[in-house]
Parts: C-alpha cells; structure tokens; sequence
C-alpha cells in the first residue's frame, strides 16, 4: 500500500478533477504518483505541465525520451 | 507506455544492459550519459558527455537532461512514497468486461479467455482462470478465489493470481466480485 493516500475524483477541486477525467478517458487509469500528488494541488500543475513539455514532441524523439525513461526507472528499481 | 511511442520488444529487452545491445550509436551515447547521470551523485565523465556531444546539439542535451533528470524525480518519489505501479481504473475495466459479455454469439471459453485477458492485462495479474468449478471466497497473501453466483447458486469461480504482495485488499476483491456478477448470466 502506498504510504500517502491517493486522492480520488471526489476528493479534489474541479481544475484537478478535469485533468483526472482527462487522464481516464486517454488512459484508462490516473496514475497513482498523480493521484497521490494531488494533494498539493498547485504542485500536480506544474508537474504535469513539465511532464507534457519535457516528453512531448520537441528536439530529440518521443521513443529515445521513452527509452531513457525505461532505462533510468530501472536503474532506479521503479516500475514504468 | 514506451511500446505505443514506439519503442520495439527488441529496444526494451536491451535497455536491460544498454551496453552489450547493438543500439545505434547516437542512442546509446544518451543512454550512457542517463545511467551516468542516474548512478550515483550524478558526475557525468568527460568522455561520456563528449559521445553526446557527438552527436546532439545544446537544445537536444538540454532535453535530454530534463529526461534523465524528471525521471530520477519522479522515481525517487514513487520509491520514497511507496506509490504502487498504476492499475486500469475498476469502472473502466468492468465496462470493457460488460461490453465483451454483451455479444452472446461469443463461446463461453472464448468470453473467459478475453475476460481473463483484460483482467491481467488492466490490473497486472499474473495468472487468471476462469471455471465452473464451486469453490468459497477465500484470498491469500498472492490469491484470491471469487465465486459466480446466479439464482443465489455458485456456478463457477474466478481464480486469480498475483505477483505483487498484499495485491488483493477489499478494493481488489470487490473488483473481481462485479466481474464475476457480470459472468454469472453467461455461465449460469
């Protein structure tokens, strides 16, 4: 179990809970580390802004970002 | 995630050990320099950043910096934190197993093995099976045994099985339960 509970669509405001309904219908799943991040709300913004622009289309391609990803996680032991 | 951005079998079975795999070389400069950047304090040597140097201008080490380095946030964070890998959310996965049932032309075993499927895939168990045998409720550390009910008579049983300890909490069990609801008329 996590060490921190992880918010649900109820329990957060309505900017958060778009971006959760977003998450659901492209996905299928919120996340856990933004459900837990959820509860700095302000935070969860900027984390997912940051996310978007730092893996999304930019100088190097999307697959070697994703396989950098892959290869820190498990270098870090953490399941991505 | 990588797979839909890409990223074949091949890439993801040598990102075991970037090292021995025959990835070409502009990739296998970034990933040296991730795992340089991850291990330790992060002292990046000369030669592993002159390879990127080779071959990625400022902008693209930029970015690929911001890469190595989110990551290593956000994996310290979920290990800190104890935030468990992310499963398909129990609503979704009911209404995919409903949308499955529905089609009654399907066979019953072909129904089971694509309910099995979603219920392995969504929430990463390891084994699932599907019978009309008539076991009781019960749940392990690693297992848990659902019994489908209809007409207040067990039918069959949903067994399944993971790899993940403490896997099968009140949350888990009440997910296979509606599923096993959702069966019931199909195997009654």
């Amino acid at each position: 179990m996590g060490r921190l509970n992880r918010l649900r669509p109820d329990q957060v405001g309505a900017d958060i809970r778009s971006l959760f309904e977003t998450f659901l219908k492209e996905r299928g799943n919120i996340p856990n580390m933004f459900r837990t991040a959820a509860h700095r709300p302000e935070i969860l913004n900027t984390m997912l802004a940051h996310f978007r622009s730092v893996m999304g289309p930019g100088t190097v391609p999307v697959a070697l970002k994703e396989m950098l990803a892959v290869r820190v996680s498990r270098i870090n032991s953490c399941d991505y | 995630m990588a797979k839909q951005f890409g990223v074949g079998d091949d890439a993801l079975a040598g990102l075991h050990d970037p090292a021995s795999h025959p990835f070409p070389p502009d990739q296998k400069a970034a990933l040296q320099f991730a795992d340089a950047m991850t291990n330790g304090p992060g002292q990046v040597p000369d030669p592993v950043f002159g390879e990127l140097r080779r071959h990625f201008n400022e902008p693209q080490i930029v970015e690929i910096a911001c890469v190595v380095g989110l990551f290593n946030y956000f994996n310290r964070f979920n290990n800190a934190l104890h935030v468990e890998i992310t499963l398909m959310d129990p609503d979704i996965l009911v209404r995919r197993i409903e949308e499955a049932a529905a089609g009654s032309a399907i066979p019953l075993s072909d129904l089971c093995d694509r309910v099995a499927g979603i219920l392995k895939e969504g929430r990463r168990y390891a084994r699932v099976e599907i019978s009309r045998r008539q076991d009781e409720t019960k749940a392990t550390g690693g297992e848990i045994v659902v019994p489908i009910r209809a007409s207040g008579k067990v039918v069959g049983v949903i067994t399944a099985e993971s790899d993940r300890k403490e896997a099968f909490d009140d949350e888990e069990r009440s997910l296979v339960e509606r599923v096993a609801a959702v069966l019931a008329p199909r195997i009654a």
